[in-house]
């Protein structure tokens, strides 16, 4: 492929195939008019035609994953909103919620806390805080192969906790490459290398709300149901498991991709931006991470403190207008439009009467838990990991909620959110994994058995063992009245 | 599909062969074609043009029948299509006053003396191509096993965030 083929960057250009997708979306979008399910409100109907649309277009990505998220908040406003175009039958239309609160998704608390992520991330790379940190972390490990595998993994992941995973990938691929380069042509350790990088980014995000966005789409989703999981909370839950996946990952790809040199040369010349700017940005960063640590000491909700570096860096001018600009909205607003759709599937009872379709108590404690996180899975490695979340979460936090079903709403978020991450057997199935794809140095099928086989690891940990340590910890947070 | 054409000008076909086979490894990623003189090379173009596709790079000879490769690179820069295209001259017989006229007003990026090395050729053409690259294309991931690799995912880092 020379060129993208993706519809979100040709422009406006029309082929059959995208005319096609918008046909079927559109039909998706009309059923529910037509049709009348029985059990479900006036209400529910119209939210169902924008979920379906929904599905059809995050599935198919005809139009940007974003646009997609803007469109469903606009049709909620004019559907079911107290402002609806078409008003809703009379004995609906007291309990209308109001328009300005879809509106109100694009700045949902949990966004605020990926803005914050946002902004330091964005500094990081001004200042190469990154690529520096990353030479001084991967000094004493030595030049063992091995152990520089272990480096490159610790170092990725932990990046990848607090900025987006996508650019902890692209970064520590760039400093990866020039070392593969150093080994011999053939060496199978190149393609360790370059695999350590994508894994370690996707199984890091897991371990914090910000870490990747169907984190917070779960935790947004938890807190409207009543639990709140703080920053420290969600840490404390899934760092261990991470590690353990982690090492078990790095123990494969070490074992799988040994060779025969047993030495590598590292680069490791960093020289720290010392300018009043840049100490600046480390002391609001070092700040910021410490206050989501320790909300149980202060009380302030880590959503309120992500906006902190947002105010602090603007205001010392650290954080530019133009660096302003750069900041992903697109991204956030994807969430929004996650959260939009959540709250009209809640709000219609549309997650009740799809939840009530089957008898769930009919169907065993295991194989539900299989069966959200193993959809999960399936949808996020072939379509964006938000937008499987977007779907899935609302809907099986509900499931959770009723009765007869052993799962509690934060396990069911959480299966679900972990499981997006955990699909990274296919190139596309995160963009970490395209960006060390791009380098050539491994095939996919390289990457499709190491890719399987820590989901199938991690999946193992995180669902059917982690849920036990919680419950014997008694780590699992309490409803908190609201 | 939109590709990015590297254009070859070049009379002497022995001299236009070494050069399309130092640009082998490009062949892959770009849409490579060569041209004897300035006026084929403007119909080349302007097929490619109609396609869509971009000029990336130029690397093109001086003394060709006809139109001169420097009056043709000036031709290129004024052209709003073509001014971003990366522009090198490969030649042995270009005067001072060509090649003054070459920078000043053809905006030239770089010069390979004749004759080239086959490693100086191809890393002059991945350093231009990676520039224009950066410059004017959105998706640089397929790019990255065939230009400067840690430079292009240093800017897909600084550009991305998760989907």
């Amino acid at each position: 492929m020379t060129e993208p083929t993706a519809a979100a960057s040709s422009g406006g250009s029309m082929t059959v195939g995208r005319m096609i997708t918008l046909i079927i979306a559109l039909i998706a979008f009309t059923i529910p008019w037509l049709i009348n399910f029985p059990g479900l409100s006036p209400e529910g109907h119209r939210v169902l035609s924008v979920f379906l649309l929904a599905v059809v277009l995050w599935l198919t990505e005809a139009i940007p994953l974003h646009a997609t998220a803007v469109l469903i908040i606009f049709l909620l406003i004019l559907f079911i909103s107290d402002r609806a175009l078409i008003p809703l039958p009379e004995e609906y239309a007291p309990d209308a919620v109001s328009f300005g609160q879809y509106f109100a998704t694009l700045a949902d608390p949990i966004l605020m806390l990926f803005l914050g992520g946002f902004v330091l991330a964005n500094c990081a790379s001004k200042y190469h805080l990154d690529k520096n940190l990353a030479r001084v972390v991967l000094r004493p490990f030595g030049t063992s192969p091995i152990w520089i595998i272990f480096g490159l993994m610790l170092v990725t992941a932990v990046f990848s906790m607090f900025m987006s995973n996508t650019a902890t990938a692209a970064t520590m691929m760039a400093v990866v490459l020039p070392i593969i380069r150093t080994l011999p042509p053939g060496d199978r350790l190149a393609a360790g290398l370059a695999l350590s990088i994508p894994f370690a980014a996707n199984l890091g995000g897991i371990g914090t709300p910000i870490g990747t966005p169907p984190n917070a789409i779960a935790v947004s989703a938890m807190f409207e149901a009543g639990y709140d999981v703080g920053f420290f909370d969600w840490m404390m839950m899934m760092l261990p498991f991470v590690i353990v996946v982690m090492v078990a990952a790095w123990l494969m790809i070490g074992w799988f991709f040994r060779s025969d040199t047993k030495e590598i040369k590292l680069q490791i010349d960093s020289k720290f931006n010392l300018e009043p700017a840049a100490i600046i940005f480390y002391v609001t960063f070092a700040v910021t991470v410490l206050l989501w640590m320790t909300e149980a000491l202060h009380g302030m909700a880590s959503t309120m403190v992500g906006f902190l570096p947002v105010v602090v860096l603007i205001s010392t001018g650290v954080f530019t207008t133009k660096d302003m600009q750069s900041i992903q909205w697109h991204v956030l607003w994807l969430m929004a439009g996650g959260i939009a759709l959540g709250a009209g599937v809640r709000h219609s009872g549309l997650d009740q009467w799809m939840i009530g379709l089957v008898d769930w108590e009919q169907v065993g404690t295991l194989l539900l838990v299989a069966l959200l996180s193993i959809i999960s899975i399936i949808l996020s490695t072939f379509i964006s990991n938000t937008a499987t979340a977007n779907l899935i979460v609302p809907l099986g936090l509900t499931l959770a909620a009723s009765s007869g079903v052993a799962i509690s709403p934060v396990e069911a978020g959480v299966f679900i959110a972990v499981s997006c991450s955990l699909a990274m057997a296919l190139p596309v199935s995160t963009p970490p994994n395209a960006i060390a794809y791009s380098t050539g140095v491994f095939s996919t099928r390289n990457m499709m058995i190491m890719g399987a086989m820590i989901g199938v690891v991690g999946w193992v940990i995180f669902i059917q063992f982690a849920p036990l340590v919680w419950d014997a910890l008694g780590l699992m947070p309490e409803v908190t009245p609201q | 599909m939109n590709q990015v054409l590297v254009l070859c000008i070049e009379d002497e076909q022995e001299v236009r062969d070494a050069i399309l086979r130092d640009l082998e490894p490009f062949a892959e990623h770009f849409q490579v074609e060569a041209a004897e003189t300035a006026d084929a090379a403007r119909e080349v173009l302007q097929e490619a043009l109609a396609r869509k596709d971009k000029l990336g790079l130029v690397l093109c000879d001086h003394l060709l029948p006809g139109q001169s490769g420097v009056d043709f690179l000036v031709e290129l820069k004024k052209d709003e299509r073509t001014a971003v295209a990366r522009k090198v001259l490969i030649t042995g017989q270009a005067s001072l006053e060509d090649t003054v006229k070459a920078v000043n007003e053809a905006g030239l990026d770089s010069y390979i003396a004749k004759p080239w090395k086959r490693e100086e050729l191809q890393e002059i053409v991945v350093k231009q191509l990676t520039e224009f690259v950066l410059g004017n294309v959105e998706e640089l991931l397929p790019y990255v096993s065939v230009l400067d690799g840690p430079r292009l995912l240093e800017e897909v880092g600084r550009r991305k965030a998760d989907k």
